[in-house]
């Protein structure tokens, strides 16, 4: 049977982190997924939190009745965007003096929030709702002997008591997903660390050393490489991870991939299609194209 | 509309800035009672070891009424939302978000809103996103935009004004 969502895609994806997007609009499809494109979703919010929650509330608010306007279910693959939606919901449905104090400011836009939509992420939308073993009947070339370790993104553990893709301190659905595929998760002490990402606005220099140590940490330990799924997480450990080891004063070598392009590489999905060549880390030494 | 209005909080939004004194009276009356110091927060900051903060003396300090001094202070600028204080607590006592409603505080009091922050809500405010589409580049380092990958165009406000009208609620808000 087709699901269908609509794809929220925030900010971050949609204006820079390509690579995520490609994966996804090219994998998804093949597991019977229909993303519907929607026009006028804005921020979620959540990067206002610490200026201003209600502006957060609002704007996460906002989206979910773009999405109740056309009857569809969210796909939301950033981990902030996913809490912020989420915990907006959450506040809304236990808080109606608050639902009605937000409506009366969506009326500006001709919107309303008056029903829950379900909410997904990538981890729980592969894992739970498409499943395993659908995953593994499409994979084509497994990717044998790729040995990596994996970056879940605080925001989608936690907190428990609003309901999170996976368990707060011993995730392991992207593991169950990466051994459909063939690969070899790899554990490591430092899993549940952050990627420093939120810092990245007002202390650019701590974020990337917070990115830096966990790198390092993987590439001391001899893992081959990390696979994320959420924009943020990968804006820092790919696209800055030069930076982040000036900090930590070190070479990084670090292949980093999204979840989803090694979905698509192992469904036999070309690397282009995949936005292979958008990864700014050293991927060819992962060797997805010798995979078989 | 400008930033002022939402940050700045003049007179318009005295309301808004007693409903976060509200907040704020609540942890520290309710909340922060419930926390017995066991430091478990602290000892899994992410911001700990690299900054120096030290959640359950957020906790602490907020107790004792301290908020002014808490407000003030650069160092609740250096949470990193990882949300492990929350999530391990015995207490219940979620100092993240003591640390939210902190920073909202001192935003609305007028305090110098820290590095990019502003840029991130000027933007919200002209586009309803926090950034517009960037040039990238491979690995090989040739530049490409969104269109040249065959990516659909970006789902953003199509009314700007109408858009605009509901932010600029926020600012003028009486509760
Ligand atoms: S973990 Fe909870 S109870 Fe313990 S010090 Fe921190 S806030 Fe207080
Ligand atoms: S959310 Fe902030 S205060 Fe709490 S543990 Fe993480 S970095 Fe520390």
């Amino acid at each position: 049977m087709k699901k269908k969502y609509a794809l929220f895609p925030g900010c971050l994806m949609p204006t820079e982190q390509y690579a995520y997007e490609l994966s996804i609009r090219e994998t998804l499809p093949l597991l019977d997924v229909e993303l519907v494109d929607v026009e006028g979703f804005s921020c979620c919010g959540e990067p206002m939190k610490s200026v201003n929650q209600l502006l957060t509330l609002y704007l996460s608010a906002r989206n979910l009745a773009i999405a109740q306007k056309h009857h569809l279910d969210l796909f939301v693959p950033c981990a902030m965007c996913h809490l912020a939606l989420t915990e907006c919901q959450h506040i809304l449905e236990k808080n109606p003096a608050m639902k009605d104090r937000i409506n009366d400011m969506l009326v500006a836009e001709d919107l309303a929030y008056t029903e829950k939509r379900h909410i997904v992420h990538t981890v729980d939308l592969l894992h739970d709702e498409i499943g395993v073993q659908k995953i593994k009947e499409h994979v084509k070339k497994p990717l044998q002997g790729v040995k990596i370790a994996v970056h879940y993104g605080c925001h989608i553990l936690r907190p428990r008591e609003l309901g999170r893709p996976d368990d707060s301190e011993n995730p392991q659905k992207i593991e169950a997903i990466l051994k459909a595929l063939g690969a070899e998760p790899v554990n490591y002490p430092q899993k549940l660390d952050c990627c420093g990402a939120p810092l990245l606005a007002n202390l650019p220099e701590s974020a990337l050393t917070k990115t830096g140590q966990k790198l390092q940490a993987i590439q001391e330990q001899g893992i081959q490489g990390l696979v994320d799924v959420c924009p943020w997480c990968h804006k820092m450990f790919d696209s800055r991870q030069t930076k982040a080891g000036e900090t930590v004063a070190a070479k990084l070598d670090v292949p980093v991939v999204y979840l989803t392009q090694l979905l698509g590489v192992a469904f036999g999905l070309s690397a282009e299609k995949l936005g292979l060549d958008l990864n700014l880390s050293p991927v060819e030494k992962l060797q997805l194209e010798a995979a078989k | 509309m400008s930033i002022i209005d939402l940050t700045s909080m003049g007179e318009p939004q005295s309301e808004q800035r007693k409903e976060l004194n509200d907040r704020l009276t609540k942890l520290q009356d309710e909340i922060s009672d419930y926390c017995f110091q066991c430091a478990r927060c602290t000892s899994g900051c992410e911001a700990h070891k690299l900054l120096e903060l030290e959640p359950h003396k957020i906790v602490a300090l907020l107790k004792r009424g301290l908020i002014n001094e808490l407000v003030n202070a650069d160092v609740i600028w250096t949470c990193m939302t990882c949300l492990k204080c929350r999530e391990r607590c015995p207490q219940r006592v979620a100092p993240v978000e003591i640390l939210f409603a902190l920073k909202n505080i001192a935003v609305a009091n007028g305090k110098q809103i820290p590095g990019k922050y502003t840029a991130m809500l000027q933007s919200i405010l002209s586009i309803g996103l926090i950034q517009d589409i960037q040039q990238t580049t491979t690995r090989t380092n040739k530049t490409v935009k969104r269109e040249e990958l065959g990516l659909p165009p970006l789902s953003k406000p199509t009314d700007v004004a109408k858009f605009q009208a509901g932010i600029m609620k926020i600012a003028m808000e009486k509760v």
